[in-house]
Formats: structure tokens, sequence, C-alpha cells
């Protein structure tokens, strides 16, 4: 019971790794020399920023379905701004601001109006998708400065990356913020049970609102990252990362109900979803499974926990019937047989 | 005989009757407005034709207010119309069916497709939107890979040269009328006396706005539940052969694939709560008919590019629920209620 | 019982002084004055919609009151914030606990301090060892049983040293034994001089765990001193609204006595489920049979099972001869037998529905209301038929329910019941929280169904209520049926003591 906690990730993270065995077993091609597992790594750094930002959205209990465009507004702003020859700081800096605005306002929605977090965001992912069509138009940012370019597929340890690392540390020290500290533990305080964190004096709404700020910073590093990696950004770019972030979330062993879970499950879960279209080339198999795999795992794995935390709802519940007669069992029923 | 005080199921009284009209005024307002700036906005034969763009969206969002009553949210409408049209292209071109076999079987398994995710929500209690999103990778995925089974590139489609099935969305009514805005007006007279009229209807109404009363009233809610996602399914399957006629009879997997906000958007501007128990057939017809015509009309009459419709639309559901949880602000409503005893007073 | 307030002219811990507070135009508080001292357990009474709660809140800081003032030894403070209050050192054990259910016992209870980690483990294991609980810190907290959970609650009081502690309605959700430790609980903090406001539904409580007394009716308070200056008579009138004309509903019961001869309606042999074990017992026609018995005895649990809400263990129903053991509710329902559940708000109510939808949300089945298509003649109908029996008051059939007083919504949910035309009702605890002219009127409804040949299994943890309308009692312990009254033998006395499993020589052991 104790180990539960611990215990969800540690499936995902489980998962993972056996996924990669069976990869392995079916072509010995893919573990030889470790590039491609490197590979797999590198290439779900943005899934890996997005769904953790989801992640603390998810674990307050809420969702924002706004991040794929919030990701892909910064990153067509950064790019237009790079391309026109603005200083990279400057563009970073913009970047993050509009991750936070936007951020503000979902939280403001939330939290503050108590709209429906999915109604709200998906409005806001409207609103934001609009404007990047309004930045990039028909055109594509495609004149990213190359010095940038290069900065994605630059190694630092072995084959990994340093956007690579530089999201390690990053997904790690949040982790810790989030276990260690007296007001990481109240995003998922709120998210347990919104009501009785009030009871103990945790600003319940200032926490939502964070979440979301912190969500939007993410999907906005994210966005950064996606204009330097891709290279290019089309209208359509960061279309679509609002449900594989939610997906590597669930995969990560968060609960959509909030509360339960941490962010570097949904990392490991990122890390999933991003790997599975990769590992159908090693397993020879067309890309057309992606979707089908990605569905069905994602459709196992809620299901299972929804049973099992049904069921153990459900036997908690008569053990504790049970424990009420067990002593008039005991007096009476013994004495009668 | 004393006053009988019954509502003709929201549509001339009751809680969403205020909700309604307001809806009505925007859509006048949007004639109005179009119509001022650009006169061919008014032209009948232009708007019907129009109506083929929006359509889909007025098909699904009909039945997936169903689903949010309930208290559900279905995400996976989209995805399961591009499967039905690429099943119906299969069965067609691979298989040799007849084009309207190869129909119903299609919708049959946008039904069974609904059926699944319904089940895993009400039975396994898994949430909707969790359940619906693993629903929208599973059948988007499950065209791809149905497509690729035929020998004709994807990106082309599989086009069905059948007049017949052609002659489904190109046929019309005195010369005027689509074939489908007649479908699109049976279609919703089925859903408003399914939902409004009919036990059937009461019940997901109940299980609602109180599960567990439901089941204390003898209700089997999941059973409900499930029917629900399988009437959204089977909505999107219809879409999905509609739409398939519709592009020159191609089949595309992604067909569909980019209605899912519109959807949701005519749902809740329609006045469905997305925390289930209240919601109309007509609140979401005349949502998805006003998102519709902003489509229609901004490029015509402002020449904003399609693309940019994302903007009004977005802006159009954040307004209407901020603008709807100010006014459920008790501080607000009290503020009002003050003024009106004040005016009140006034008066006297 | 301590009346330990040597330190009578002492500064109270916590005053209350003239506090209005309206919600939209609903005036909830009508000026409250209390007044609490260090060491004292003030038992505060009141039936719902009382204000009890808001006034809690208002202490708690969750909401900000219209006016009045507020004092914490002596000083005025303003409680805009949980915090506020936190740091003020009062604290709320909440009705139903409010832990983080993912989270462990100590994770919950340490969260919202500044302190580090490991001074608070130490505190707390101090805590807990100098007051004697044992707690394993490493459990999660959606393991804890009620009782548990507001140990926890009341140590996350203790080791934010709360002068203050506020305790709603404890013992609702807790079993006989627990209900002991609690109080046991209480007197050692009173001892610490901790002054406690213990907010109860319950009187016999009142005397057993307080020492003073504060009884609240419709946004004032009533009655308040110390708990030796009232009797159990005063208590009750202070609850009452004072134009009450009391025993109004008590017109002589000229009842015909049931027949005993013919077959019964309702007959359980050795049913066993989740909660209750063996139990045996038969209803007649037009008979009401009392369940007695303490919350956690096991009676709300028989009841749902019954009515297919829950795996039945052993045994059978019948009803009226038939077999219906382990049906379906709709298949319940259909054979002739309705449950009216013991929380409305939970289980009956459709809030946002309107009156008719309410009505009838139990007739949906069978042809009364149409093949498919809604009868809505029929439903206008029935529902003006409850209505109008019941003297429901509503602005109209299409009046949202949770709009409605207490006493309005229980008798809808009643009529709900009656209109799928059953042989035999249960009512669990159809007069919980709601006032006193309500109450008059759902006891005459049962009279009435008595008249008309409807049995009744009537649920109470109020005796008197089943002194008054019983022809025949049982009283359920810990699961079981351990005594059964004939109507002679019912009263007070002997149905309190069976339901606390003390069964005595006039009472035959079933």
């Amino acid at each position: 019971m104790k180990k539960l906690f611990k215990a969800r990730e540690m499936t995902a993270f489980l998962f993972l790794v056996a996924l990669f065995l069976v990869v392995g077993v079916i072509n010995p091609d893919f573990l030889r020399g470790g590039e491609n597992i490197a590979a797999c790594f590198n290439g779900a750094i943005v899934y890996i920023l997005v769904a953790v930002g989801m992640a603390f959205t998810i674990l307050i209990g809420e969702i924002d379905v706004s991040v794929g465009s919030n990701l892909g507004l910064v990153a067509a702003v950064v790019g237009t701004m790079m391309q026109n020859g603005e200083s990279w700081i400057k563009a970073f800096l913009f970047g993050l601001i509009i991750g936070i605005i936007v951020g503000l306002i979902n939280g403001w929605g939330v939290a503050v109006m108590k709209i429906p977090s999915l109604i709200f965001t998906l409005g806001t992912n409207g609103v934001l998708r609009g404007m990047m069509f309004l930045m990039v138009g028909t055109k594509q940012v495609t004149d990213v400065p190359v010095a940038f370019k290069n900065l994605s597929s630059k190694s630092v340890v072995g084959p990994l990356t340093v956007f690579f690392c530089c999201t390690v540390v990053l997904v790690a020290v949040i982790q810790l913020l989030m276990s260690r500290t007296k007001r990481g533990r109240y995003f998922i305080a709120v998210g347990d049970n919104a009501g009785g964190a009030d009871l103990v004096g945790i600003p319940a709404t200032r926490t939502k609102v964070l979440a979301y700020v912190i969500c939007g910073i993410l999907a906005a590093v994210a966005g950064i990252l996606f204009c330097s990696r891709a290279g290019q950004v089309t209208s359509l770019s960061g279309n679509g990362y609002e449900m594989k972030a939610v997906a590597a979330c669930v995969l990560g062993g968060i609960s959509l109900s909030g509360g339960l879970g941490s962010v570097v499950g949904a990392a490991v879960g990122a890390i999933i979803m991003s790997s599975i279209s990769y590992l159908l080339v090693f397993m020879k198999l067309s890309s057309y499974y992606d979707n089908v795999i990605t569905g069905i795992v994602l459709l196992i794995i809620v299901v299972l926990d929804a049973l099992m935390q049904h069921r153990s709802a459900v036997n908690n519940r008569h053990a504790r019937l049970v424990a009420r007669t067990a002593t008039a069992g005991v007096e009476k029923g013994g004495g009668e047989q | 005989m004393k006053k009988r005080s019954f509502s003709l199921g929201g549509l001339t009284k009751g809680p969403n009757f205020g909700w309604n009209m307001f809806l009505v005024i925007v859509l006048i307002a949007e004639f109005i407005i179009f119509g001022m700036k650009n006169s061919k906005f008014l032209r009948v034969s232009l708007l019907l034709n129009a109506s083929n763009d929006f359509l889909p969206i007025c098909f699904i969002s009909i039945f997936v207010t169903f689903v949010m009553i309930t208290g559900g949210i279905d995400i996976q409408a989209g995805s399961i119309v591009g499967l039905t049209s690429i099943v119906i292209g299969i069965l067609w071109q691979e298989l040799g069916l007849n084009v309207w076999v190869a129909v119903v079987l299609a919708v049959i398994v946008a039904g069974c497709c609904g059926a699944l995710s319904g089940f895993f929500v009400a039975y396994c209690r898994v949430q909707a939107m969790v359940v619906t999103l693993g629903g929208s990778f599973l059948y988007s995925g499950l065209a791809l890979l149905v497509a690729s089974l035929s020998s004709t590139e994807m990106y082309k489609g599989l086009s069905i040269e059948s007049e017949s099935f052609r002659a489904f969305t190109k046929t019309k009514l005195f010369g005027v009328i689509p074939l489908q805005i007649i479908l699109f007006l049976v279609m919703l007279l089925i859903a408003y006396i399914l939902l409004h009229r009919s036990k059937y209807g009461r019940k997901i109404y109940l299980v609602g706005v109180n599960p567990s009363a439901a089941e204390y009233s003898g209700v089997n809610s999941r059973a409900v539940i499930m029917s629900t996602y399988i009437l959204s399914g089977i909505a999107a399957g219809i879409t999905g052969v509609f739409m398939t006629s519709q592009f020159s009879n191609t089949a595309l997997p992604s067909h569909g694939s980019t209605l899912t906000m519109s959807i949701i958007t005519a749902c809740v501007l329609g006045g469905t709560l997305s925390t289930g128990g209240k919601g109309s057939v007509i609140g979401t017809a005349l949502a998805a008919i006003i998102i519709g015509l902003v489509r229609f009309g901004m490029p015509l009459c402002f020449n904003i590019n399609k693309q940019y419709l994302d903007i009004p639309i977005g802006l159009l559901l954040v307004v209407v629920v901020v603008g709807r949880a100010v006014a459920s602000n008790p501080a607000v409503i009290a503020k009002v209620g003050k003024l009106r005893k004040k005016d009140a007073a006034g008066a006297r | 019982m301590g009346t330990n307030e040597t330190a009578g002219k002492a500064v109270p811990l916590l005053s209350v002084r003239s506090i209005y507070k309206s919600f939209g135009l609903n005036a909830v508080l009508k000026g409250i004055d209390l007044d609490i001292m260090p060491g004292e357990v003030l038992a505060l009474i009141g039936g719902n919609g009382a204000g009890k709660s808001t006034l809690m809140k208002i202490i708690m800081g969750i909401y900000t009151h219209d006016s009045g003032e507020l004092s914490i030894n002596g000083q005025a403070v303003a409680m805009n914030r949980t915090s506020d209050a936190l740091a003020q050192g009062i604290y709320m054990v909440p009705q139903e606990p409010l832990l983080f259910p993912n989270m462990t016992v100590e994770e919950n209870i340490v969260i919202g301090f500044d302190k580090s980690k490991a001074e608070l483990h130490k505190e707390l294991v101090d805590t807990m060892a100098e007051i004697g609980w044992n707690l394993d810190l490493g459990r999660k907290a959606n393991s804890l049983s009620i009782a548990e959970q507001q140990l926890v609650e009341i140590l996350r009081g203790i080791l934010r040293h709360a002068r203050l502690l506020i305790l709603d309605e404890p013992t609702s959700a807790l079993t006989f034994d627990e209900v002991k430790s609690l109080f046991k609980v209480v007197n050692d903090l009173r001892e610490k001089g901790i002054g406690i406001i213990y907010i109860t539904h319950r009187l016999a409580e009142v005397f057993d765990i307080s020492t003073h007394v504060a009884i609240m009716r419709d946004g004032t308070i009533t009655i308040q001193g110390p708990v030796a200056n009232f009797t159990r008579e005063d208590l009750v009138k202070g609850l009452l609204p004072p134009d009450a004309e009391e025993g109004a509903h008590k017109e002589a019961i000229a009842a015909k006595p049931v027949d005993y001869s013919t077959q019964p309606v309702l007959e359980l042999q050795d049913f066993s489920g989740y909660g209750f074990d063996h139990i045996s017992l038969k209803v007649w026609p037009g008979e009401i049979l009392g369940v007695a018995g303490v919350v956690g005895a096991g009676r709300t649990e028989m009841a749902t099972t019954i009515f297919g809400m829950d795996k039945v263990l052993g045994g059978k129903v019948l009803l009226k001869g038939q077999d219906i053991t382990g049906q379906k509710t709709r298949q319940v329902i259909a054979a002739g037998l309705n449950y009216v559940p013991e929380d409305r708000h939970l289980n009956g109510l459709f809030k946002i529905c309107d009156v008719s939808a309410n009505t009838t949300s139990a007739s949906l089945f069978g042809g009364t209301l149409g093949k498919f298509l809604l009868d809505r003649r029929q439903e206008y109908d029935i529902t003006e038929r409850y209505v109008q029996n019941f003297r429901t008051k509503v602005t109209g059939h299409d009046q949202l329910t949770g709009s409605l007083s207490g006493g309005n919504q229980q008798k809808i949910v009643i009529g709900r019941s009656l209109a799928t035309e059953p042989g035999i009702v249960i009512l669990d605890e159809p007069t919980r929280g709601i006032d006193a002219a309500a109450r008059g009127d759902v006891y005459s409804i049962i009279h009435q169904l008595r008249e008309q040949g409807v049995s009744v299994l009537l649920i109470s943890s109020d005796m008197e209520e089943i002194v008054e309308l019983a022809d025949r009692a049982v009283t359920m312990y810990q699961g079981r049926i351990n005594a059964e009254f004939q109507k002679e033998e019912i009263n007070q006395d002997n149905l309190m003591a069976a339901a606390f499993g003390i069964v005595g020589e006039g009472a035959k052991e079933a």
C-alpha cells in the first residue's frame, strides 16, 4: 500500500524498458550501440516539457488543452523574431512572456472564474491557434538561424543532446521541488482534495493559477526547443500536442482526477509516447500502427487502473461494514452454532 | 380543467428558453451584420450550399449533447468520421460490396466504436475524457491502417464511383434545398423527440443530474450512459457517409479530424452544462448554425482567411463561459437583486 | 460532568458579537452572540439550515460576515482567509473529514506547516504518545475508517496548537465504540484547556460531553448557558419554533388493528449482506414496523441491499410471497417495494430538475408514463396528486427542487416512492434535518399510508419517532436484530437501551 504511490511511475518506467527489450529481441540492431535509444530520448524533449507542464494542471485536478497552440504560437513568435535578426535572448524572453500570459489567463478562467477547465482552455486554444495563423499565415517560418538549429543536434553526454540533458535536469529539479518542498506538495494536495486544502490553509486558487502559469512556461520552452529542432514553423505546428501530452501523463501514471502521480511519470510517459513511432521502424511495421498502438495502450492502462481502483474502493467499504458486524458475529454466531 | 403549466420540452418555456432566445438573437444579428456588409450572404442558394461546410458539426454535436448531459464528453467523434469514410471506401473498392451495403456496415462499425468507448466509461468507470482520447487515437489509427490495406495511395483517398452515392449529397429538393438539409432536419427531429419527449430522454437528464439518485429510482444509469456514446458514434458514422459523398466521393481517413473543437463549442454555446444535467437539442443546433454562419460569413464579408476563424469561435466560447460564470456568481446575483428591489421601490 | 469554568471572569477564547450574514437576498445569520472560554465544551445544536455551518465557516474565515465582530482573547480580529483562523489557533474538524486520500497519514497532518519535516515528525510522534494514540503514520488516508480520519483531523488541530477546536457532527458516521473513544479524546482535550465547539444533532450527547450548550434556530441563538441549567425538554423547546403547536399531528390514532393472521407483505429470512447479518423479520399489510438503532448498526445497508444496491450474502427476501432476493432495483420497484433513501441530497434529489421530473423519476418503467414517449398529462396528474396530498409548497411543477426547503424536498422524494404504488415502503430517517412543521406533515403522510393498507418499514434513530408511529418495533445492534417490541412495549427507554446493545427483561430476544 505504501509502495503504491511510487509504483505508479515505476510501472511506466518498467513498461518503457520492456518496450525497448521487446523491440531489441525482434530486431537486435535496435539495442546495438545505444544510439537508437538515445535517439528515442532526444526525440522526446518537446513532448517531455509539454507533458510535465500538463502534469501540473492534471495533478491539481484540471486540464489544459491549449498547450499545443501555446507551443505553436511561441515557436512562431520566436522563429519570426530570430528570422528578423532580433537577439536570441530577446526572442526567448518574448516567448516566455507569452507562455506566462497564457498561463495567467487560463489560471484566471479556471481557478478564479471557476469555469470547467476543458471548456475554457478549449476556447483559449482556438484563440491562440488563430493568433498563430495571423503570425505565420500561409507562409512558413523557415529562416531560423543555422546556429540555433544546430544547437538541437549538439550532443554532450555520449549521443545525448544538450537539450535532452537540460530537460532531464529541469525535470529532476521540478520533481525535487514537488516532493521535497512544502509548496510543491500543495499542487498534489489541491488536486487530491480541494476542500481539504482550503481547511489547512493552502491557497487553492493561487496554487491553481500557479500550476497553469508553470504549464504555460513549460509549453513556451517546448515551443522554443521545437523551433530549434524542427527548424521551421508552419501554421499547424504544435497541433495535437495537447492530446499527446494528456496521453503521456496518463501513461506515466497520473490520475486524471488529480492528486495522484508525479512529473517524472509524465516525462517517462512522454518518452513512451514519442518512441512508439520510432520503434515501429525497427519492428518493421508501418507507421500507421502508431496511433492504434498508442490508443490501445492508453485504453488498457486506464481501464485496468479504473477497475483496480474501483475494486479496492468496494473492498474497503465492504471490509468496513463487515468489521462493524464482526463483534456481533463472533459473540452470537459462535453461540448459536 | 385547471391550468396546465407543463412545458414543451424547453422549446416554448422552461429553463432553456431564455438561452435559446439569446441564441436566436445572435443568429439574427449575424444575418443583419453579414447581410449589411455583403448582400451575397443573404442569397439563399449560397447559404444553402454553405451548409455543407457546417452540417457535419450540427449532426455530431446534437448527439454529443446527449453524452454531455450525462456528464461525459466525446472527443472521439471526429476520428470515427474518418474511420467510417475509409471503411466505406475499402468495402466498396476491395470487397466489391454494393455501396449502400457498405454504408450500412460502416455506420454499424461507427456505432460499435461508440459502444466500446461507452462501455469503458459506463461499466469500467474510466473518465470519459481519457476514454475518448484513447478512442480518438485508436479509431484514427485504425482508419489509417484500414486505408493502408488498399492498393491506392492514401493521400489520394479511395474514390467511390457510384452515381447513386454521389447523388446523395448532390440532390436538391425543389432544386434548391440540398438533401442533407432534409437529413439534418430529420435527425434533429429524432434527437428532439428522443431527448425531450421520450422516457429515455428523461432518464438521460436524471443520470446527468444525479447518477446515484437515478439508480435509486431504478434507472439503469450505466446502460443509459453507454447508449449515449453509441448514439454519438452512429451520428459520427452518418456524418462520415455524408462527408465522403460530399467530397467528390472520396474516402479519406482525415475526414472529420478537425471537428472536435467546433463540436464541443457548439454544445457549450448551446447551453449544455459540461458537468451534466442540462442541455437541449435546439440550443445545440442553434449554436452549431451560429458557428457555421461565422465560418461562412467571415471570409465572405470581411475577407478573413478561413484559417483565422478559430479566433472568433474560440473567443465566442471564452466569452460565453466567462459571461455565464459572472452571471451565476452569488455576489453579482445579490447586486442585481438589490438593484431590482430599488427599481421596484422607485416604481412605487 | 466537569463544571470547571472557575475562570468565569477570564477573557473568552472566542467571542462572537452580533454577526450578520446574508447570501444574496437570503439572511442566514441574524445577529449571533456567542462566547467560549478555555476548557469549555460548547454543544451547538440546531436543525439543518439553522445557520450553524455558516457561522462556523465565518469563524474559520471561509466566508466573511456582513457585519459584527469576532474577537480572540479579547482582541478583535479579521478573518478573511482560512490561514488567518489557523494562525489564531482555530481548527475545524469538518463533518466529513477532508483528508487527502492519496497521501499518507503523516503527510496529511504535516501539510501546510512552515517547519522542517524532521521537526514536525518528532512533534507528531510526541503528541501521539502524550495522548496515547496509536496510528500508523505511513498508511494512506483512503484506507482509514471515518473515526481514524477524524483522529487525523484532530491531530492536525493539536499540532497547530489549536486553542479552539470545532467538531462538526463528529459522531454522525461513527460506530458506538468509536463514539466512546471520541468522547474520551474530547474530555482529554478539555482538561488541557482547549475550547471546543461541538456541533451535534443528538440531544443525548449534549449531556454526555458538553459543559455548555447553545441552540440555534433560523439564524439566531435561542438558548445559551451551562448544561446543568437545562433539561432535555428545555432544549427541545429551544429547537421548536415559538408558535409550534406541539402534538398537532398527534391526533388520536384511531388505527385499525393490524391483522397478523394474513400473509406478511415483506419477509426476510436469515438475510445477510455487507454490514448486517442473519436478519429475519416480517411486516404485515398496513403495519408500521419501526427499525431502531444507532447510526452504523446496519439498518441502511439492510434496506439498500433489499433494494438491489449491494450484494446479498445469504438468506431470502420475500415480497408478498414472491422471492425478490438479489433482484435489480427496477425489478424490486416493479414488484411493489420502494425505498426512500437516508441521504436525500446524495441519493434522492435531482436538484436541477423540476418538481414533476423528481416526482415521476421512479415511474419511468412499465406503461404508467407512456410506452416510449413521455405522457405529460399523466406526469402532470401524478405530480399534482402528490403536491396536493402532501401539501408541498411549490410555486409550480417547474420549480427546481434544489430551491425548496428540506421538508418539501423530503415530501417530493416520498411522493416519488409512492407514485410507483408499492405495497410497502422503506422510509430511512424520513424526518432527518427537516423542521417541526414538515415533520408533522411527514407523520400524517405515514398515518395516511397505513390507512390505505400500505406497510411501512420505518428506519429511524429518533426513538420518539418510533414510539409515536410504530405498531411494532425491532432494534438493530451491530448488524443484528437484537430485540423486538410489541406496540405496548415500545418506549424510549426500551428502544434506546436495546439500540446500545442492552437487552432488558421487557423485551424478548429475537
